[in-house]
């Protein structure tokens, strides 16, 4: 599904450049959960941008679904990002002053979803999630730990083959945590990809791999015997 | 992204900023509402203006000493202190001898201080004949009789007064019937009082009108022998153009003019001047809508400044749009219908506000100067300008703003705070 080989970033601001990935390779088939992890300025970041076409690469090669980043402009990659990519960000982006369902309902706005079959995907990744409740409530008065179940059901409300996640617990307290990548977790089980960016270790543990980075490069690429849902099974 | 998703999405962001709104549509407002008033005010005063033009009759045709302006504007010579006698009574005998022409009525104009006891006023006066009441619409009187033609032919001391200056002088319980006033130390009887209301050829405001025979003016006024002015009044069963042509025949052969470029008169019909004064007031209107528009550009250049400050504040919701799909075109669609909405809303408030004004106006006019004869008239197509002037001015002062969003990356805008 993702397949990476020599994957380069460098940033050049006022003449001084600084590399960012310096060649990264690895593939990530359908159905994994992956653990992207490594300390502050490691790359992780850059690599998850790059992985979910919000930022292109200066080296190497990115194929998404066979097809390779180089020879999409950006409206295909807008297109791709809409159909086939959900997002969860670290500091939530909701739109404060729009409801609960007027935020999951983003993404669809630029689908090519028929109008009369938004209402019950939208009503549906809401009850994913458990805030069927909230739905009417504006996201500006929801809690941490809600606004961030709003951002994963606006990130699987069109249906996604991948989600990524950029430290989705990394503003909410472990409680709330726990809860959102429960839900990432269900999500995987029922067969979608699911990419996590995180710097911690206990959340890391929830995929069935993880890639370290460490100053731009793949430091280890190892697959996990059990994660943390299969040995909580045992 | 569907229209109507932009279109919902963009008033939600919009009604959000209730306050920031109204304040951001004010300058569209009072610049839409100024061009309104002022091209309705334009329009009352020329309709105004060609009605007393037109309610002297198609069939009047004007001959005024002086060479033509050959359809340029310019200022009668008289106006320009130039005392031109090319005009005499033999032209006027001319005139009356063809068969198209019913009356032709002679005008000399001055002016002198009329005294009666205590009370004089200056008022300009007109020496005619008898006939120019009838060309002119003024045969009505409310008291007397107004002269006739052998007083012309005698000189009599007589005079038609308008109902102002019969007012200004004898007060409301005198009747002015065969009482004498003095101009210039002349005793003239006042046999007339002209009926209130209306208004004289080229709408002369008839409430101080001072009109003797002719040859009284001539000799005992003016000492002169030519003429101010020949209204001519067509036969109407002639074209008028016909009738400017026998006119323009009969003075060239009195004058002794053969080249057609040395005319040393002028003669006008009603269409013509109704062209001239048309196009005077049309471009009088389009000069105040011009000085009006100024305030429409300052307002636009608020929603510019407004929208960009937007642009900036929303750059992670604009980030966040395009990760989850939007394209540059989605943006830059949304931010332009906000500026277009905020425009075309403050287009129409500026309409209905400016229809507010010119109506509050007109009250004002007919109540408090009813002697005016102002009209309503609230032109369509300041309405249709209007509009189209404020969404024009949307996309305008808009389209920089939606672009710079449309064309901000991603992960920049995203990582923006």
């Amino acid at each position: 599904m993702i397949e990476v080989n020599n994957l380069q970033k460098e940033y050049i601001e006022q003449e001084t450049s600084t590399k960012a990935l310096r060649g990264v390779s690895f593939r990530i088939e359908k159905g994994e959960f992956v653990s992207i992890m490594g300390p502050s300025g490691s790359g992780k970041s850059t690599l998850l941008h790059i992985l979910s076409f919000l930022d292109r690469p200066t080296g190497g090669s990115y194929k998404f679904l066979g097809k390779s980043i180089d020879e999409m402009t950006d409206k295909e990659l807008a297109v791709v990002r809409n159909k086939d990519m959900g997002f969860v960000f670290q500091s939530f982006n909701l739109l404060s002053r729009l409801t609960v369902y007027d935020n999951v309902e983003i993404p669809l706005l630029y689908s090519d979803i028929p109008t009369s079959k938004r209402k019950s995907l939208i009503e549906e990744a809401i009850i994913a999630v458990g805030l069927e409740d909230k739905i009417h409530t504006e996201a500006g008065r929801l809690s941490g730990g809600q606004k961030q179940r709003v951002a994963i059901a606006r990130a699987l409300v069109a249906d996604p083959n991948v989600i990524f996640a950029d430290e989705p617990t990394g503003n909410l307290d472990s409680k709330s945590g726990l809860q959102v990548m429960e839900i990432l977790e269900m999500l995987n089980n029922k067969g979608r990809t699911v990419i996590l960016v995180t710097h911690e270790t206990q959340t890391a543990e929830f995929a069935d791999r993880i890639i370290r980075i460490k100053d731009g490069v793949v430091e280890s690429d190892k697959k996990i015997v059990a994660n943390r849902h299969q040995r909580n099974l045992k | 992204m569907l229209f109507k998703d932009a279109f919902k999405t963009s008033t939600r962001s919009l009604t959000h900023g209730k306050m920031r709104s109204v304040l951001t549509m004010l300058g569209i407002v009072i610049g839409i509402a100024s061009v309104i008033v002022l091209m309705s005010i334009g329009q009352s005063a020329q309709d105004l203006i060609l009605g007393q033009v037109k309610s002297i009759g198609s069939d009047l045709v004007i001959v005024m000493p002086g060479a033509p302006s050959n359809g340029k504007f310019s200022s009668p010579a008289s106006s320009q202190g130039i005392v031109i006698t090319s005009l005499k009574q033999r032209d006027v005998d001319s005139l009356e001898r063809e068969p198209s022409i019913t009356f032709a009525v002679p005008e000399v104009r001055g002016q002198a201080e009329a005294v009666y006891g205590n009370n004089n006023v200056t008022v300009g006066f007109t020496g005619t004949t008898a006939d120019f009441f009838q060309v002119s619409n003024l045969s009505k009187v409310s008291r007397g009789n107004i002269f006739s033609k052998s007083d012309v032919d005698s000189a009599n001391h007589v005079v038609v007064i308008g109902p102002d200056l019969a007012k200004t002088l004898f007060g409301p319980y005198v009747n002015p019937i065969d009482k004498i006033i003095h101009l210039k130390g002349v005793s003239l009887r006042v046999v007339g009082v002209l009926e209130k209301g209306g208004t004289g050829a080229f709408g002369v405001d008839i409430g101080n009108l001072v009109v003797m025979p002719i040859n009284l003016a001539q000799k005992q006024f003016l000492g002169t022998t030519h003429f101010n002015v020949i209204i001519v009044q067509a036969d109407s069963s002639y074209d008028v153009n016909f009738v400017k042509s026998r006119i323009t025949f009969a003075l060239r052969q009195n004058h002794g003019i053969t080249d057609p470029n040395k005319d040393d008169f002028n003669i006008q019909t009603q269409a013509d001047i109704l062209a001239i004064l048309g196009t005077i007031t049309s471009i009088l209107t389009i000069f105040l809508a011009a000085i009006a528009s100024i305030s429409l550009v300052v307002g636009g250049i608020g929603i510019m400044n407004i929208m960009l400050v937007s642009v900036t504040e929303r750059t992670k919701e604009i980030g966040l749009r395009k990760a989850v799909g939007a394209t540059d075109n989605d943006i830059l669609q949304q931010f332009l219908i906000e500026s277009v909405l905020l425009t075309f809303a403050g287009g129409i408030i500026g309409i209905l506000t400016g229809a507010l004004i010119v109506g509050l106006v007109y009250l004002v006019i007919t109540t408090f100067f009813t002697s005016v004869g102002w009209v309503f008239a609230f032109p369509l197509s300041a309405v249709i300008l209007s509009l189209s002037v404020s969404g024009i001015a949307g996309i305008v002062f808009g389209i920089y703003p939606a672009r710079k969003a449309g064309k901000k990356n991603p992960i920049d805008a995203l990582r923006y705070e």
